[in-house]
């Protein structure tokens, strides 16, 4: 068989990639590894119940009538429709280092801006200019690594406020050890400060389905169980992929979204030196609230630190519960209070740790354990007590993620070298997705969409 | 096509595009793209769905050409006279 446009991985970035070009060409194809759809945001059933992976809340919110708005512009991409959709914005969030003041911020930009004016308020100016110099900058402009870290504390002059605001940024989105890059920087502000955060107001496996049957309404096909051990190729032209039944699946064009060195190990080229990659652990608290227990309803995503230096790298143990991310679902505007409620709790993790005990299936979800009950504790002293009423809890580790996405190392931002035009020297064959730089569910959709505007569609 | 036809295709592909655009005060020899609030991403649409439907294949130095409703009619009558 032999198709115009092969998609390699049913992530975001992909269906994105495969319902923008199977408006104009049906006949296309996905190719998926894992029995779903959705790469890093996808589910999986427990005791009968839907639990999401990877969705704390997609960041770039808009309302619907801004055109320009990167949201809007991937609905008009894609052609979905926002009325088919019920996105539900957030309610507050929260940055909190131990012993500091706290740092709120919701969809509403002027929120961040108090906040900062009261508890700042020697950096309100700076803060200022720093809206002026992320105004100045167009961050999709290809350019060598800069440090925004550097930058950012030098234009506001204040260590702790810089980490603050980085905080965020960088759990939602850096694949570079304690910095990001300008542009990235840049992106991850407007995504996350300036436009705020909503959420789907059903599940994600409902968002994945409506995008697959209006893939599948243009005509485009999918196959899903299905792993490409090589991608063909003849000097700088691919031509199609082995697949681990043996089946060849040929193609004029290709767009690989399962990160850089995960392609480049296909076409059997070298892959980059070794860089340090960051894992994560995510556990899931399900917890039944009564009166003794006081989680918060109005917190939507909490950042924290606790450490005199806040430090975002991969760490010596097998988990860095020093700082995380706790998400409460539930918390998002318009979504009813349901009997049992959610939490989540991120922190960075060492993959090659966790790699070394897996096969120990005993060492490995006792370990499991120990870490969670640690997760409780720390989160406990910042929204209260809720031990004794969770029901059920799950954890992943950066194994579990490598497990199901295929990711190197469960790297969930991927390569700390981001290739952001996609080329990588093919004639046909272009990244998209987490290594292509643009990170979150927009953006990684987004991504797709501008691969296939600037290198297929024409040739299609 | 005769002009008007021509016209109203490209109006038809613009409210396929984005179902919210507003027609109404258009100025046909000023830029779509400013009246009705476009990028270069939604001309691309454009683009596609001409070739889609009529199977135009229009170079990207001749996106130019598209900026006007009356320059996407002079650029476009010769090349869907006989559509």
């Amino acid at each position: 068989m032999k198709v115009p446009l092969l998609v390699i991985g049913g992530g975001l970035s992909g269906l994105a990639a495969a319902v923008r070009a199977a408006r104009f060409v049906p006949e296309v194809l996905i190719i998926e590894k894992h029995s779903r759809l959705g790469g890093l945001n996808s589910y999986f059933y427990r005791n009968k119940t839907l639990y999401e992976t990877g969705l704390h809340a997609i960041t770039n919110y808009a309302p619907p009538g801004e055109k320009s708005a990167p949201l809007n512009r991937l609905f008009r991409q894609l052609k979905l429709k926002r009325k088919d959709f019920s996105f539900c914005q957030q309610q507050q969030s929260e940055v909190t280092f131990l012993g500091c003041e706290s740092l709120l911020f919701s969809n509403d930009f002027n929120l961040l801006l108090e906040q900062i004016n009261s508890k700042f308020p020697q950096c309100i100016d700076n803060f200022q200019k720093l809206l002026l110099f992320i105004n100045s900058i167009n961050p999709f402009l290809p350019s060598p690594f800069r440090s925004a870290k550097r930058k950012i504390n030098e234009i506001l002059g204040d260590k702790l406020l810089t980490d603050m605001l980085l905080c965020p940024l960088m759990f939602y989105g850096s694949s570079h050890e304690n910095d990001m890059d300008m542009n990235q920087f840049v992106i991850m502000f407007q995504a996350i400060y300036l436009q705020g955060m909503f959420r789907p107001l059903g599940t994600i496996k409902n968002f994945l389905d409506h995008l697959h049957r209006h893939y599948h309404s243009f005509g485009g096909k999918l196959r899903k169980n299905t792993e490409a051990i090589k991608l063909l190729h003849k000097n700088n032209t691919v031509y199609g992929v082995e697949l681990k039944n043996g089946e060849i699946i040929e193609c004029e064009q290709m767009v690989s979204t399962i990160g850089l060195d995960e392609t480049k190990k296909l076409l059997s080229k070298k892959v980059s030196p070794a860089q340090p990659r960051l894992g994560f652990t995510e556990t899931i608290y399900e917890i039944k609230p009564e009166k003794t227990c006081s989680l918060p309803r109005d917190k939507t995503i909490i950042f924290y630190n606790n450490s005199n230096e806040f430090s975002y790298k991969n760490p010596d143990e097998f988990v860095d519960h020093s700082s995380g991310v706790i998400c409460f679902p539930g918390n998002f505007q318009g979504i009813e209070r349901k009997e049992v409620v959610e939490v989540r709790a991120t922190h960075l993790a060492n993959y090659t740790r966790w790699k070394s005990i897996a096969s120990c299936r005993d060492e490995y979800l006792a370990l499991k354990r120990r870490t969670s009950r640690k997760t409780v504790t720390n989160l406990e002293n910042i929204v209260g007590s809720f031990n004794s009423n969770i029901v059920y809890e799950n954890s992943f580790t950066p194994v579990t993620i490598e497990r199901y996405t295929a990711k190197i190392g469960g790297a969930i931002y991927g390569s700390p070298v981001k290739v952001k035009d996609g080329d990588i020297g093919f004639k046909n064959l272009f990244l998209a997705g987490t290594d292509q730089g643009f990170l979150g569910i927009v953006g990684s959709m987004l991504s797709g969409v501008s691969i296939v505007n600037q290198h297929i569609l024409a040739k299609l | 096509m005769t002009s008007e036809e021509v016209k109203d295709l490209i109006l038809e592909i613009i409210e396929d595009i984005d179902d919210e655009a507003d027609f109404e005060n258009l100025k046909a020899d000023a830029p779509l793209r400013d009246q009705l609030d476009l990028d270069s991403m939604d001309f691309l649409d454009i683009v596609m769905e001409l070739r889609k439907r009529h199977q135009l294949q229009i170079p990207e130095e001749d996106y130019p050409n598209l900026a006007t409703l009356d320059s996407c009619v002079t650029y476009l009558e010769p090349l869907l006279k006989d559509a």
